[in-house]
């Protein structure tokens, strides 16, 4: 266990924006975040890059910002990925006690783990993490491992993320040819949930939608444990893209006219008049009936947080206790929760615009919180890897190499 | 390309096939086989006791010994029930003329069952038919003395029979809680049974993708004095091929597969429907692989039958020598834990010992109505809902009224359902199941292409845009910013698409 405090550098290559936060971690467990460093992000679509020399010159402006914010010089980073490419699995090993043998040891519960885990993935795909759940011992529920006590038949269930094997190891090259090392890579919305759900909330069942510029990443956790992760290759980018093929404007104008006017929420009150954009001279550039704007963003929207609703294990919204937190820069959007709640009719949790900006700022700004949630990720991490070997059940998640 | 037809492979007809159950037990699993449905075979029951006869739902019923055991069971005695059936040899043979497989159910240790399958099994032969014995032994707290009855019978079998497969009533007892009633027990296994009788007749009837005949069943099953093991799982929706491989490896004859560890051969067959991909039997195949010793000779077969929908079924047939199953340390702990119930539990067996009878009738009437209703669930949807209805209300009737007039409907009905009825039913109404999934499905994928060429000039109307129309050009669904990337096809819309343009229609 780390005794000094150590310094976390988080790194998220979004399809907006490409941002590095450097976190500092007390050896409390506190985390103190020194600086930020972000940049307008170029060559990345949908999540994943298309130019590397474009997505390179972006990462290394955003370096030297976060470099000069922080006062620290960054050697390596944790680096969240995503893309549609990436798939989250359940997973259930089961093994039966051989003959005559009725204690469960820790082979034993080896190789159920290892049954869960060897799941028939496309070839081209690599593990991300295999996140233990929980084990059953006789189908009963057992959280933590299950060594020691009687039994018939140990099982072992996982959440496997996986993903297309070349394009994560892109990611990883374009970030070592920085040069920074990789510490580690995570799928964003479990980063983003570290950062979103306290323990209690994951209990109780919660569900963390991060609807970034490019793609709609999504985390349930039911009863402590993740459930369900993935990621749905739309986002704001789209927003804008309708609004450019319905009405016609030029992207700069969709943009700011989604920024500026737009309203996805199903209240029809709010669709009355025109929006209008204005120029140097107070002249309306442009003008656009609130009705279909609205209507265009909501419909987006609506059919995003479906495709979500739909990816999530059957009945398993029904269970979510604590209520679904919505983060990312498109959860911004004017009439988003109501939207959202409208689809999901649980709890909905907002992050509000910061209204001052700076560090302090940043934590309340979700276009943050999958990268501040790098730094919750490693800090757990590093915990996890102090603990001694054998204690599996004890650490609610456990690192598997990348590539293996 | 020339198109031309292909014969498709020839199917057995159905009046091919036979299924007999003989004795008590074997009466009650035909009985099964009849209620979840048939899928083109000819039911014959046959059995010294005429009272299950008469309540039985073949289409075809002999009694034996007519003048040896004058409509009473064979009390046990397996001499009786050899000469009984000698008695109604004529009778049989006529019966089983000119079929090519027959399928005899029977359960050994009793008197009808165990004298008379020997001489069954050579009267098939001798018709030409390849005979295949599906036979239980009997329980252990049943005694020594049945158990080498069994045993005898098994032996000359073993010789007669073109494929012997053995159920272990002792295993039978995982199938269900230690608290369930014993009709659901014995419920339970006879449904165990009828799953392993249909899927050998769905192996060897349909012809395949990757073709399994009777040769393929005959060499998992040979080894002598061997015992089945049977699986047999469906599932549905994501995954499936997971776990219908999980659910087939649950059946209690496969001890989750433990038992697939000394299988020499082990016969698979899947069936599934059109979209069976190659992706799932892969994955399915090598899920199996951590079960078989890599020795093991595995005879895959793959069906592809439009019938079965988004289902995916797998079947697990292989066989162990018997010593192999050294009889596990829980049999004796059920058989001591509710020996009160021995005498209830006999009922449904083979056992027609003389004197209880009235005990009996009350014991077969109480479990035949839950047989019944517990039926729900279990039967397929094949089974149209009017064809339960029906066999629940012939079932129990003939059972108190063994009269001509009762005895002689049953058959009436029945004569329709089992063979042709079910047969014809099964695809129709699966067709329609099917034909109209395809249609919603397509829909938004027409629609998805289309919408945008009709849709422009409305919506350029409602637009005060101050951009020149040209650059409103629809015909080529311009996807802006996503222009020439790959599509992003979720259930067959383009997500880069906007939605206001695709859900408008």
């Amino acid at each position: 266990m780390a005794r000094h405090s150590k310094i976390h550098v988080g790194l998220e290559i979004g399809t907006s924006k490409t941002c590095i936060v450097v976190g500092e971690v007390k050896p409390d467990t506190a985390v103190k975040i020194l600086g930020i460093g972000t940049t307008k992000t170029v060559g990345v679509r949908k999540g994943e890059i298309y130019d590397f020399p474009q997505a390179r010159a972006c990462l290394k402006d955003a370096l030297v910002k976060a470099e000069d914010a922080s006062d620290v010089e960054i050697g390596s980073v944790y680096l969240a990925i995503t893309g549609a490419h990436i798939q989250g699995l359940n997973s259930r090993g089961t093994f039966r006690l051989p003959e005559g043998q009725s204690i469960v040891a820790p082979e034993h519960v080896e190789e159920a783990r290892g049954i869960a885990r060897d799941v028939h993935i496309p070839p081209d795909h690599v593990h991300i993490h295999p996140i233990i759940r929980n084990y059953l011992l006789d189908d009963l529920v057992h959280n933590g491992s299950p060594v020691g006590l009687y039994g018939k038949t140990v099982e072992a269930d996982f959440h496997i993320v996986h993903g297309i094997g070349a394009r994560i190891q892109n990611s990883i090259r374009l970030v070592r040819e920085t040069p920074l090392e990789v510490d580690d890579i995570v799928f964003s919305p479990i980063a983003t949930a570290q950062m979103a759900l306290d323990d209690e909330q994951r209990e109780r069942g919660a569900l963390v939608i991060d609807i970034g510029g490019g793609t709609t990443d999504y985390a349930l956790y039911l009863d402590g444990a993740i459930a369900a992760s993935g990621c749905i290759p739309v986002g704001g980018d789209h927003i804008t893209n309708d609004i450019h093929l319905v009405t016609g404007l030029a992207f700069s104008n969709s943009e700011k006219l989604k920024i500026m006017a737009g309203d996805a929420s199903p209240d029809l009150s709010r669709s009355v008049g025109v929006a209008k954009l204005v120029d140097d001279r107070g002249y309306a550039e442009v003008e656009v009936s609130r009705s279909i704007l609205n209507e265009i963003i909501r419909q987006r929207l609506e059919e995003t947080l479906q495709l979500v609703y739909q990816r999530l294990p059957q009945d398993s919204v029904k269970a979510i206790g604590a209520g679904i937190f919505l983060t990312g820069g498109t959860s911004l959007m004017r009439g988003f929760s109501e939207l959202a709640f409208q689809v999901f009719e649980r709890d909905i949790y907002r992050p509000e615009p910061p209204e001052i900006s700076g560090v302090q700022a940043s934590f309340k700004d979700p276009q943050y919180a999958t990268a501040i949630g790098l730094i919750r990720y490693a800090q757990i991490l590093e915990t996890e890897r102090a603990t001694p070997p054998g204690l599996f059940g004890k650490v609610s998640r456990l690192f598997w190499p990348f590539g293996k | 390309m020339i198109p031309y037809h292909r014969t498709p492979q020839p199917t057995l007809p159905s009046s091919a096939v036979k299924i007999v159950g003989l004795g008590g037990a074997g009466v009650n699993m035909l009985e099964r086989v009849a209620l979840d449905g048939t899928e083109g075979a000819e039911l014959l029951a046959l059995n010294t006791d005429v009272r299950t006869l008469t309540g039985c739902v073949a289409g075809e019923k002999i009694q034996l010994g007519r003048d040896l055991t004058k409509g009473l069971g064979a009390g046990g005695d397996p001499e009786l029930g050899h000469q009984a059936m000698l008695e109604a040899e004529a009778e049989v043979r006529d019966s089983l003329r000119g079929r090519k497989i027959v399928f005899l159910c029977i359960g050994l240790g009793g008197g009808t069952g165990s004298g008379g399958a020997p001489i069954l099994t050579r009267i098939a032969r001798e018709e030409g038919a390849f005979v295949v014995v599906f036979a239980t032994m009997p329980f252990a707290f049943e005694g020594r003395r049945r158990r080498e009855q069994a045993e005898t019978t098994l032996n000359e079998l073993a010789v007669l029979a073109n494929a012997l497969v053995t159920f272990d009533n002792n295993r039978m007892g995982e199938l269900v809680l230690a608290k369930q009633g014993i009709h659901e027990a014995f419920a339970a296994a006879d449904h165990m049974i009828c799953e392993s009788i249909k899927a050998v007749i769905r192996l060897v009837v349909r012809p395949g993708l990757i073709n399994i005949g009777l040769d393929d069943l005959m060499s998992a099953l040979r080894t002598n004095r061997s015992r089945c093991l049977f699986g047999s799982g469906i599932a549905k929706g994501k995954d499936r091929a997971a776990s219908a491989l999980r659910n087939a490896l649950a059946s209690p004859l496969l001890d989750q597969g433990a038992l697939l560890k000394a299988a020499q051969t082990v016969l698979v067959h899947l069936c599934g429907g059109e979209d069976l991909t190659l992706y799932e039997v892969e994955l399915l195949m090598q899920r199996l692989q951590k079960f078989v010793p890599e020795s093991a000779h595995v005879l895959f077969g793959a069906v592809v039958d439009p019938t079965m929908g988004d289902n995916l079924s797998v079947t697990l047939i292989s066989a162990l020598p018997e010593d192999s199953l050294a009889a596990a340390p829980r049999q004796l702990s059920h058989a001591t834990e509710n020996p009160s119930t021995e005498a209830a539990a006999e009922s449904p067996l083979p056992t027609p010992t003389a004197q209880p009878k009235p005990r009996r009738i009350l014991s077969a009437d109480s479990s035949a109505p839950s047989l019944f209703g517990e039926e729900t669930p279990i039967t397929q949807p094949t089974a149209p809902a009017s064809v339960q209805a029906e066999f629940r209300s012939a079932g129990p009737v003939p059972v108190e009224e063994p009269s001509s007039a009762a005895v002689s409907v049953p058959p009436a009905d029945m004569d329709s359902l089992p063979e042709e009825d079910s047969y014809d039913v099964t695809p129709g109404s699966n067709d329609s199941a099917s034909a109209t999934t395809p249609p919603a499905a397509a829909a938004p994928a027409v629609g998805l292409d289309e919408p945008s060429e009709p849709e422009a000039p409305k919506l350029k109307l409602g637009v005060k845009s101050l951009t020149p129309q040209n650059e409103l050009s629809f015909d080529s669904t311009p996807r802006g910013r996503f222009e020439g990337q790959s599509p992003n096809v979720v259930d067959g819309e383009d997500l880069d698409l906007p939605p206001f343009l695709r859900k408008k229609k």
